[in-house]
C-alpha cells in the first residue's frame, strides 16, 4: 500500500507521474516501482485517479477498468473494496476530491455491469455510501444520497434478502432536519428527501428486502416528509403548480409533497394506517390542527394519492382521532371535524356499502359525545357544527338513493320518546341530528316524492314535527321544505303574503307518482301540519314555518285533488282559529293570516278565477276592517283589534267556496261533509283523535328502521299489521290495483270495519278508554294518527262515496273529470 | 486488507433529555473535540460517528443526537428503537431539567428496548450555579438502574470517558454472548430485522 502510494504522494514531480500513468495503461507493461507486486485490478482502480484531484476522473483508464470488470465479473467485488478502502482512507485525510472520483467511478460500474456478480460489489458500494453519509461535510452527503438514488433505480437480477436500509432511513430522515448553515440547509434536505424516496422504491415492491411498511420505518419518513411540507407556507398558495417548477427550482416542500403522494399512492390497505398513524402524530405534536390549513392540504394530497378503494381508510382514521382527542380542547376537535369535512367527500365517491353508514354512524356518535360533554359553550356547538358539515359533505356526495337511506339512518339515532321530561342533552341531541338531518336533505334533490319520503321516512318525521320542543319543530319544517321544494320556490314562500300573484313561482304538472303519493300521504301529512298548529307554544317562525310547507305541497302538487283537499285542511285551520280553547288570541290572528294567503295561493295556483276573485274580496274587507287577520303575523296586536269569532262576514266562508268551486267545475262535494278537521272538535293533539285507535292498530304500518332497537321503543303499535295490497307501492302493486277488479278491494275494506266493530264489541270499556286515553298516550295515539293513510280518510265519506271510491281505478284520479255526474 | 475504517463491531447510542441541557455539546465534544459555539437548537434527528478502541478492537459508535423539543418527539421515539445505549441528560444547573427525567423514563421504557444500556448524565458541571447535588443525580439513577456520570461538554470533563465506559460496557455484553453469532440477536434483540449488524470480518455486512 505504501507502495502505490509512491506512484502518487510526490506532487512536485507531476510530468513523471502523469508518464507513468500513460505507461500503466499499458496492459503489459507495469507501474514503476510497485507494479509487479500489485494485482491489475488494483492497478486499474489506481490509473483511475488523476494526480490533482480537481481534474476529475481519468475517463479512459475508467474505460479500461470497466471493461476490465465486464470481462472478469468474478473481481468486481474486489474492485469494489479497494475503492471502498481508498476512500474511507481520504475521507479520514480530508481528500475529498479523490473520495469523489472513487464514488464516480462505483456509479459508472454499478451501470456498467449488471451482472449477477453485482450482488457483492453492491455491498461494497453501498458500504461506500454509507461511509460517505457519515462525514460531516455535507457535499459529500449529498454526492453520497445521489448515488444511492442511481443504485436505488438499477434492477437487481437477484436482490440480496441479507441486506438492510436501516441506516439509510435513519439517516436519510436526519438529512431532512438539516439545521446546517446557509444554503447547504435545503441542499441537505431535498438529499434526505431523494434518499427517502428511493429507499422507498428500492424496498417496496419485495417485503423480503425490507418491510420499509414498518412502523420503525414510516415513523422516521413520515415526519420528515411532513417536516419539509410544512417547513413553507406554499401550501397556502391555491394554484401552485408542480409541473412547471424546473428541476434546479424543486425545493423541499415540492419535493417531499411529490414523494409524500408517492409513498401514499404506493401503500396497499394493510400499510396506510402505518402512514397515517405518524401523520397523525405529527400533527398532534406540531400543533398543527388550529390553525388547519396545513392539515387540509396534507389529507388532500393523501386523499387524492391514496388508491381509491382505501380512501375511506383514511376518514376512519381521522375520525378515530377524533375519539382520541376527546379530551382536547373543542377548537381541536373542531378544526379536525373541519378537515374531515374537507376531505369527507373525495371519500364519499369511493364508499360502499357498510362503510356509509359505518362512517355516518361514526360521525352521529362523535355529536352524542359531544352533546353529552358539553352542553353549551360555545366552543362545543362550533365542533358540532363542524361534524354535521362533514356530515353534509359526505351526504353530499353519495347518489341519492344513499342520501335516503342516510336521511333514514339519522332518523333513527334520534331519541324518542319526544316527552317534555327530555333531559337538556337529550333535546340537544334531537335538535343537532335535526340539523344534521336538514343538512342532508339539504343536499337530495327530490325527483319524485314517493322516492323522498318512504312511510319509514315520513312517519318518524311527521311525529317529530309535533315534538314538544318548538325550535325542533321549526327543523322539522325546515327539513321538510328543502325535501318538498324542487322548483326552488321556497325563497317566496317563507313569508306568508297576501300577494299570491305577484310571485313568480316555478309551477309544473303533477306527476303520476306524486298523485299517488300524495293521494297515500297526504292524509297523514296535512294531519301532521294541522295537529301542528294546534300546539300553544308555537312563535310565529313556527307558524309561518308550517305555512310555507303547506305553500310549497300546494305549489308542487297542484292538481284537482289536492286543491279540494288542501282548501278542506285551510277550511279546518281557519275554525281552529276560531274554536281553539287553547291558542292564545295572537295564534288565532296569526293563523287567520295564514289561512288567508293560503287561500288566494291555492286559488291563484289552481287557476281558479272566481274563488280568487272572492279570496281578494275578503282580503280587502280584511285589510280595511281587520289587518290583524292578515300578514305579517305579529307577536302583539293593537289591544282593539276584533276577534275573528265576531267579524263572520270576513272569514271564508265554506259554502261560497263550494258555489265557487262548483261554478269552475269542480266537484265540490268532499269540502261540503264533515270536515276531517271538523268543527267543535278539540284537535287531535288535546287528546280527541278522530281515528280510532283500532282502526289504527288495523292499518297502522310499522316500518322497522334499520338499526334502530333503541329508537322504536314508542311506535309500540300491536306489531306489523297487514297492509292493504295497495299499500305498498310496488309495480307489482300497482298493476294489481289497476287489474284487479273492485271488490277485492272492497272486501279489504269490508274487512277492516268489521275488525273495527268488533273490536268495540269484544272489548272492556275500561280497555277503550284506557287505549285512547288522551294524557300520557298523547304521543302514541297522535303517532297512530299520522299512519293513517288514503284510505282513512274515505272513512268520513258518505257511504255513497265510500263505495263509489274504490271503485275508480287509481290511473283514473288523475281525470277528474270523470267524476263528474 | 483490512485498513483503520475497519471496525468490529458497531453500537448504537442515542442522547435524549431536555432541550438545551447540552446534549448536542457533548456529541460534538466527542466526536469533533470541540465545544461549539453558538449552534442552533438540534431538529429533528442529528447523526455523528465516531471509532473508538477497546481492547485492541475498533468499536464505531454511531451517535444519534435528538431534539429535546416535544414537537419532535414522534421522529426523535422511532430511533430509540434500535439504541443499544441510551444516554439520558439533564443540566445539573437546571433543575427544571431535572424533574422531567421521570416523563423521559418513560419515553424510554415504551420505546426503547427492555435490555437498553441506560446512562444518566448531569452535565455543565463547570458552572458555578449547581442545583442538583451530584448525589441527588446519582440516587435517581441508582433508583432507576442506570449509569451515572457528571460531566462538561464546555471543559471536556469526563466527556471521553463517558462514550469510552459506553463502549466498553457493550463489547462486555457482546463478549458475554459471544458464541451467538450476532450481536443484534444476543444482546439487544431489538425489534426484528431493524437492529444493526456488525460483523466480525472486516468484510462487514452493511449495516
Ligand atoms: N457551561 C456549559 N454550557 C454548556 C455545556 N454544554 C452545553 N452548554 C451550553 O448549553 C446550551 C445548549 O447546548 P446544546 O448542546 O445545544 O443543548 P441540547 O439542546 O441538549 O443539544 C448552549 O448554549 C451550550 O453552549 C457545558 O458543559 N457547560
Ligand atoms: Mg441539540
Amino acid at each position: 500500500m505504501s507502495l502505490m502510494k509512491c506512484c502518487f504522494d510526490p506532487p512536485e514531480v507531476p510530468d513523471v507521474i502523469e508518464s507513468m500513468v500513460q505507461k500503466c495503461t499499458d496492459p503489459g507493461c507495469c507501474c514503476g516501482c510497485c507494479s509487479a507486486l500489485r494485482p491489475r485490478y488494483k492497478r486499474l482502480v489506481d490509473n483511475i485517479f488523476p494526480i490533482n484531484p480537481q481534474d476529475g476522473l481519468v475517463k479512459s483508464n475508467m474505460e479500461k477498468l470497466t471493461f476490465y470488470s465486464l470481462s472478469s465479473p468474478e473481481k468486481l467485488d474486489r474492485i469494489g473494496e479497494y475503492l471502498f478502502q481508498k476512500a474511507a482512507r481520504d475521507i479520514s485525510r480530508k481528500r475529498y476530491g479523490f473520495v469523489i472520483i472513487a464514488m464516480e467511478a462505483m456509479d459508472q460500474l454499478l451501470v456498467a455491469c449488471h451482472a449477477q456478480t453485482l450482488n457483492l460489489f453492491v455491498e461494497s458500494f453501498l458500504k461506500m455510501v454509507q461511509k460517505l453519509l457519515e462525514s460531516t461535510e455535507p457535499q459529500l452527503q449529498i454526492l453520497a444520497t445521489q448515488s444511492f438514488v442511481r443504485f436505488a433505480n438499477i434492477e437487481e437480477d437477484t436482490p440480496s434478502y441479507h441486506r438492510r436500509y436501516d441506516f439509510f432511513v435513519s439517516k436519510f430522515s436526519a438529512m431532512c432536519h438539516s439545521n446546517e448553515y446557509g444554503e447547504a440547509r435545503d441542499k441537505i434536505r431535498l438529499a434526505g428527501i431523494r434518499g427517502l424516496q428511493a429507499v422507498v422504491r428500492k424496498t417496496v415492491s419485495d417485503d423480503l428486502v425490507e418491510n420499509i411498511w414498518e412502523p420503525v420505518h414510516m415513523d422516521k419518513i413520515v415526519p420528515s416528509l411532513l417536516f419539509n411540507m410544512q417547513d413553507s407556507a406554499f401550501y397556502l398558495k391555491e394554484s401552485y403548480n408542480m409541473e412547471i417548477a424546473p428541476e434546479d427550482q424543486i425545493d423541499p416542500p415540492l419535493l417531499a409533497e411529490t414523494c409524500m403522494r408517492e409513498l401514499v399512492g404506493r401503500a396497499s390497505f394493510g400499510h396506510i394506517r402505518v402512514v397515517l398513524r405518524p401523520v397523525l402524530r405529527h400533527f398532534d405534536l406540531h400543533q398543527l390542527w388550529v390553525p388547519n390549513q396545513f392539515a387540509i392540504h396534507i389529507f388532500r394530497i393523501i386523499m387524492f394519492s391514496i388508491q381509491a378503494q382505501y380512501s375511506y381508510t383514511v376518514v376512519e382514521s381521522l375520525m378515530a382521532h377524533l375519539d382520541e382527542n376527546s379530551k382536547s380542547s373543542p377548537t381541536i376537535r373542531t378544526s379536525i371535524a373541519d378537515v374531515l369535512s374537507k376531505i369527507i367527500a373525495i371519500a364519499a365517491g369511493e364508499s360502499v356499502g357498510p362503510s356509509v353508514l359505518e362512517i355516518i354512524n361514526s360521525l352521529l356518535s362523535h355529536l352524542r359525545d359531544s352533546v353529552r360533554h358539553g352542553l353549551s359553550q360555545t366552543d362545543e356547538k362550533q365542533y358540532q357544527e363542524a361534524l354535521i358539515n362533514a356530515l353534509g359533505e359526505f351526504a353530499n356526495h353519495l347518489p341519492d338513493y344513499q342520501k335516503i337511506e342516510i336521511m333514514m339512518f339519522i332518523m333513527s339515532k334520534i331519541p324518542f320518546p319526544l316527552v317534555d321530561n327530555n333531559t337538556p342533552a337529550d333535546n340537544l341531541l334531537q335538535s343537532i341530528l335535526l340539523k344534521s338531518l336538514l343538512k342532508v336533505g339539504t343536499k337530495y334533490q327530490t325527483i319524485h316524492f314517493n322516492n323522498t319520503f318512504p312511510v319509514s321516512f315520513l312517519e318518524p318525521l311527521l311525529r317529530m314535527s309535533l315534538a314538544p320542543d318548538p325550535d325542533m319543530r321549526l327543523l322539522v319544517q325546515k327539513i321538510l321544505h328543502t325535501l318538498i321544494d324542487r322548483h326552488h320556490n321556497l325563497e317566496q314562500l317563507i313569508k306568508p303574503t297576501i300577494n299570491a300573484g305577484g310571485l313568480a313561482l316555478t309551477l309544473e304538472t303533477s306527476s303520476r307518482p306524486d298523485l299517488i303519493f300524495i293521494n297515500k300521504h297526504g292524509a297523514m301529512l296535512y294531519d301532521a301540519l294541522y295537529t301542528s298548529l294546534q300546539i300553544n307554544t308555537n312563535t310565529i317562525e313556527n307558524i309561518e314555518a308550517i305555512y310555507t310547507t303547506l305553500a310549497l305541497l300546494c305549489v308542487e302538487l297542484a292538481s284537482t285533488e289536492t286543491v279540494i283537499d288542501l282548501l278542506q285542511l285551510v277550511l279546518g285551520i281557519q275554525n281552529l282559529a276560531l274554536t281553539s280553547a287553547d291558542l292564545t288570541n295572537t295564534q288565532k290572528n296569526n293563523l287567520h293570516a295564514i289561512v288567508a294567503c293560503l287561500f288566494v295561493l291555492i286559488s291563484t295556483i289552481a287557476n281558479m278565477n272566481t274563488l280568487t276573485d272572492y279570496a281578494n274580496k275578503v282580503i280587502k274587507a280584511r285589510r280595511k276592517e281587520a289587518p290583524h287577520l292578515l300578514p305579517d303575523l305579529l307577536t302583539q296586536y293593537p289591544a282593539k283589534s276584533e276577534s275573528a269569532n265576531k267579524l263572520p262576514h270576513l272569514l271564508i266562508d265554506q259554502m261560497a267556496v263550494c258555489e265557487y268551486l262548483k261554478s269552475s267545475g269542480f266537484d265540490a262535494t268532499r269540502l261540503m261533509q264533515t270536515s276531517p278537521y271538523g268543527a267543535g272538535r278539540l284537535g287531535a293533539y288535546a287528546g280527541t283523535h278522530r281515528h280510532s285507535w283500532v282502526e289504527v292498530g288495523a292499518r297502522g304500518s310499522i316500518v322497522e328502521i334499520p338499526g334502530t332497537t333503541e329508537v322504536d321503543s314508542v311506535s309500540s303499535s300491536p306489531g306489523v299489521q297487514k297492509k292493504l295490497p295497495e299499500e305498498e307501492l310496488t309495480f307489482e302493486s300497482m298493476k294489481r290495483v289497476l287489474t284487479e277488479p273492485p271488490e277485492i278491494r272492497k272486501e279489504a275494506e269490508a274487512e277492516r270495519r268489521e275488525k273495527l266493530c268488533h273490536t268495540f264489541r269484544t272489548a272492556t270499556f275500561e280497555e277503550l278508554v284506557h287505549r285512547t286515553q288522551p294524557k300520557h298516550d298523547l304521543l302514541q295515539n297522535k303517532l297512530n294518527e299520522i299512519f293513517k293513510s288514503l284510505s282513512s280518510t274515505e272513512t268520513h265519506q258518505s257511504p255513497s262515496q265510500m263505495d263509489k271510491k274504490p271503485s275508480i281505478p287509481v290511473y283514473e284520479q288523475n281525470f277528474p273529470e270523470l267524476f263528474l255526474y | 486488507m483490512c485498513t483503520m475504517e475497519d471496525f468490529k463491531f458497531l453500537f448504537k447510542v442515542v442522547l435524549v433529555g431536555n432541550a438545551g441541557v447540552g446534549k448536542t455539546c457533548l456529541v460534538r465534544r466527542f466526536t469533533q473535540g470541540l465545544f461549539p459555539p453558538g449552534q442552533g437548537a438540534t431538529i429533528g434527528v442529528d447523526f455523528m460517528i465516531k471509532t473508538v478502541e477497546v481492547d485492541n478492537d475498533k468499536v464505531k459508535l454511531q451517535i444519534w443526537d435528538t431534539a429535546g423539543q416535544e414537537r419532535f418527539r414522534s421522529i426523535t421515539q422511532s430511533y430509540y428503537r434500535s439504541a443499544h445505549a441510551l444516554i439520558l441528560v439533564y443540566d445539573i444547573s437546571c433543575q427544571p431539567t431535572f424533574d422531567c427525567l421521570p416523563d423521559w423514563l418513560r419515553e424510554i421504557e415504551e420505546y426503547a428496548s427492555s435490555k437498553v444500556l441506560r446512562i444518566l448524565v448531569g452535565n455543565k458541571i463547570d458552572r458555578e450555579d449547581r442545583e442538583i447535588p451530584t448525589f441527588v443525580g446519582e440516587d435517581f439513577a441508582a433508583r432507576h438502574n442506570m449509569y451515572f456520570l457528571e460531566t462538561s461538554a464546555k471543559e471536556a470533563e469526563n466527556v471521553e470517558k463517558l462514550f469510552m465506559k459506553i463502549a466498553e460496557d457493550l463489547m462486555q455484553v457482546q463478549a458475554k454472548n459471544k458464541d451467538l453469532p450476532r450481536y443484534e440477536s444476543s444482546t439487544t434483540n431489538i425489534s426484528g430485522r431493524t437492529s444493526s449488524v456488525s460483523d466480525s470480518s472486516c468484510c462487514s455486512k452493511l449495516t
